[in-house]
């Protein structure tokens, strides 16, 4: 008997919850059931949790990495310099605070005239927080202290290129260079892609044709090669935040075609519904009914649409500046870097170029993620299929 | 019949429209190029000792033709180049036909190579892993589709070339080896030639084969669900010849559909694998003219050629469409 009022009661909470449940979805905005939907998917959730850290990384590089990225942060006694990596202890004992070697840098008869980088493992520099170092400006207010730093001489967790500029500092801050130009380029495209088409597919007809006709053609010829056309344009005396706007709305320019195709397809579909009557009876102007009737109508997939574009941005963005037509020093981006790598030298050498592409790898695949994730979690019919 | 060839000469209008389009976009472009082709060859023969003044730039520019209004001459460059001759070089002073001529068709090999490839591996392994219940299968999949798109194809290049390098002190660069350079075309040069491409066709090939094996593998699992498929295996048929007979032809269409496009991507990562493998070939000669001599004409002519490929391979893929798939032939016949 007992039991079978426990199941009673146990039976009705189930059902109370589950009323409750019911109730929370059925009441829940269209951003609330994206989000739980999305923090169900686990490898979207790891792909956002990493991509905020290391948008916050690009944010903060000024203070969490030593050096200045120019060349004004160059160390000039350790260029094409090897990776340093902080030890606990080696066969000198322990220390609570890791440390790192000194190298030290000779030319003479013995070594033939060239310079020869030594190791001494004697001679330990301890590594220091919150150090006083080059200043830099950060949300409009000036600091002087880093993350972290030696007690003498410069640290180079990744090592310094061919002027010895510091390629730690340099990745973070190139991120942040990356996350810039692709915002930029991704706004632009979504402005433009809103304007064309919201035109396209709100009036349709012949002007749908035309305008169609024209983003197909733009469609075809590849984006790449055009750039590169339209990046040959700037000229040598520009400089470099001349040069960073002008790429940036270079890129602006590949992204619209696609966008502008799913919001003409969205409103072809959606302009003959009452609502839109309804308003047009009202004497709605087109604006106004494209931006306060239609536009809401699929702002998710909109934000989806940016969130997947956004690593093409930063990868034509990275291939640009590789060939030279893109950013050039002293702004700092993953091409930028790896403007010298092709070099037998380099290749042979010194590997440790090839680090940050590590950081972008992440970068592009944490945002792969996230916008397959989201793009699942703003579809509602994902649901019903798993 | 009858319709058929009509429907044959309305895509054959369509495509000579785009590039017609496109070919106004290019033009444009190169217009606006700061300075013009006569400033430039001036400017040029400058730097190799001789006097130069504004005369001689603007007898160079009526000479080139550049003193005609801008409509008259893109129509001139327009028809010549659907007869295959775009003029001559602005510095080279170097036919551009004659320039490109071998280079481009290399290039296309190249690019349609790595596209056949990248099918050739997606359609298989997408059917299967849209079929199979295997998690490791599917997730490595997963995976390799989505570095498809984070290394991409350039970055993988250097990738190769710094294991290449470091593990068997050899770049693997090139496309010819340096006795066959600028030889005449022979089985051994072919040989030798095929013994340095498959590198930049695997290379090109990565990215592509990564999208295809999602767009195979979403486009099966939405067919396979679908209601003549359990029609199907009600009437008895199963394994293989279900799924080949099935759905798989059914999503051969939107597949065949977008071969254009993944053209495109291909030849949109050329010019950069072009350079870091030091291709000789159409890629890197884009390059070199946008880059280093800023030579308008010939970026404007390649960039055209590649246009004018893709835009051929999606009239024949339209066609090919239009003969494979009963849905499409029969709304054409009516």
């Amino acid at each position: 008997m007992s039991d079978m009022s426990t199941d009673k009661t146990t039976d009705k909470t189930d059902a109370n919850v589950d009323q409750k449940l019911k109730e929370a979805y059925f009441t829940a905005s269209q951003g609330q059931l994206i989000w739980t939907r999305f923090k169900r998917n686990r490898s979207a959730m790891a792909g956002a949790i990493v991509l905020l850290a290391l948008i916050l990384s690009g944010l903060f590089a000024p203070f969490l990495t030593p050096y200045n990225p120019t060349i004004a942060g160059r160390d000039k006694g350790y260029e094409n310099g090897a990776p340093q990596i902080p030890k606990f202890w080696d066969e000198n004992g322990f220390s609570i605070v890791p440390f790192i070697y000194t190298s030290e840098r000779q030319r003479s008869i013995k070594t033939n005239f060239r310079w020869v980088t030594t190791i001494n493992r004697e001679k330990r520099r301890f590594m220091t927080f919150l150090p006083h170092g080059d200043p830099y400006t950060l949300f409009g207010l000036h600091f002087d202290r880093h993350l972290f730093g030696v007690d003498k001489g410069k640290i180079h967790l990744f090592g310094t290129d061919f002027a010895g500029k510091d390629i730690f500092s340099r990745t973070f801050h190139a991120i942040n260079t990356s996350m810039a130009v692709g915002t930029i380029g991704v706004l632009i495209a979504f402005v433009m892609a809103l304007i064309i088409g919201g035109v396209s597919g709100y009036y349709g007809g012949w002007i749908d044709s035309v305008l169609q006709m024209i983003t197909d053609a733009i469609r075809t010829v590849p984006a790449i090669p055009l750039f590169m056309a339209l990046a040959a344009f700037i000229p040598d005396t520009w400089s470099s935040e001349m040069r960073f706007f002008f790429i940036s709305i270079i890129l602006g320019f590949i992204g619209w075609p696609t966008l502008a195709r799913r919001v003409r397809t969205h409103l072809l579909s959606e302009r003959n519904q009452e609502y839109v009557l309804a308003a047009q009876l009202c004497g709605a102007s087109a604006s106004h009914i494209i931006r306060k009737h239609l536009l809401p109508s699929f702002t998710s997939y909109i934000i989806v649409d940016l969130v997947i574009s956004f690593p093409y941005m930063v990868l034509s963005e990275t291939a640009l500046s590789f060939i030279g037509l893109g950013l050039k020093d002293p702004v700092n981006s993953l091409g930028v870097m790896l403007q010298n790598v092709t070099k037998a030298d380099v290749l042979l050498n010194y590997q440790w170029y090839f680090i940050p592409v590590i950081f972008f790898i992440t970068l592009v695949l944490a945002f792969v993620f996230v916008g397959d994730g989201l793009r699942d979690a703003a579809d509602p019919y994902s649901d019903s299929k798993t | 019949m009858l319709q058929f060839m009509r429907f044959v000469a309305v895509r054959a209008v369509m495509a000579m429209v785009t590039l017609v389009i496109v070919s106004f976009i290019v033009f444009s472009l190169m217009e606006l190029v700061p300075g013009d082709c006569a400033e430039r060859y001036v400017a040029f023969k400058n730097t190799q000792g001789s006097q130069i003044t504004v005369a001689d730039i603007q007898a160079e520019r009526v000479l080139l033709g550049l003193d005609k209004p801008f409509l008259t001459r893109w129509v001139k460059w327009i028809t010549h180049a659907f007869e295959g001759d775009f003029g001559e070089s602005c510095i080279l002073r170097l036919n551009i036909s004659r320039l490109l001529g071998e280079k481009f068709w290399i290039s296309l090999g190249i690019c349609l190579t790595s596209l056949l490839a990248a099918y050739a591996v997606a359609l298989p392994v997408g059917i299967i892993s849209a079929t199979s219940n295997n998690k490791t299968l599917n997730n490595t999949l997963r995976l390799v589709s989505y570095l498809g798109l984070a290394l991409p194809n350039f970055l993988l290049a250097l990738m190769v070339m710094l294991f290449s390098t470091v593990m068997f002190g050899n770049s693997l660069t090139g496309l010819f080896s340096p006795e066959y350079r600028d030889a005449a075309w022979s089985w051994a040069r072919g040989v030798d030639f095929l013994s340095h491409a498959w590198l930049p066709i695997f290379i090109l090939g990565w990215s592509a084969t990564a999208f295809a094996i999602q767009t195979v593998r979403a486009l099966m699992s939405d067919e396979i669900g679908k209601l003549y498929v359990t029609a199907a295996r009600a009437r008895g048929v199963s394994g293989r010849r279900l799924l080949w007979r099935y759905p798989a032809r059914h999503a051969l269409g939107p597949i065949i559909n977008s071969l254009g496009f993944d053209l495109n991507r291909i030849f949109n990562e050329l010019p950069v694998v072009a350079l870091i493998l030091t291709l000789t070939e159409a890629g890197s000669l884009l390059i070199e003219a946008l880059a280093r001599s800023n030579d308008q004409q010939l970026a404007g002519a390649i960039i055209f050629l590649l246009t004018a490929s893709i835009v051929a391979l999606n009239f024949f893929t339209d066609i090919l469409l239009a003969l494979t798939d009963p849905r499409v032939r029969r709304s054409i016949m009516g």
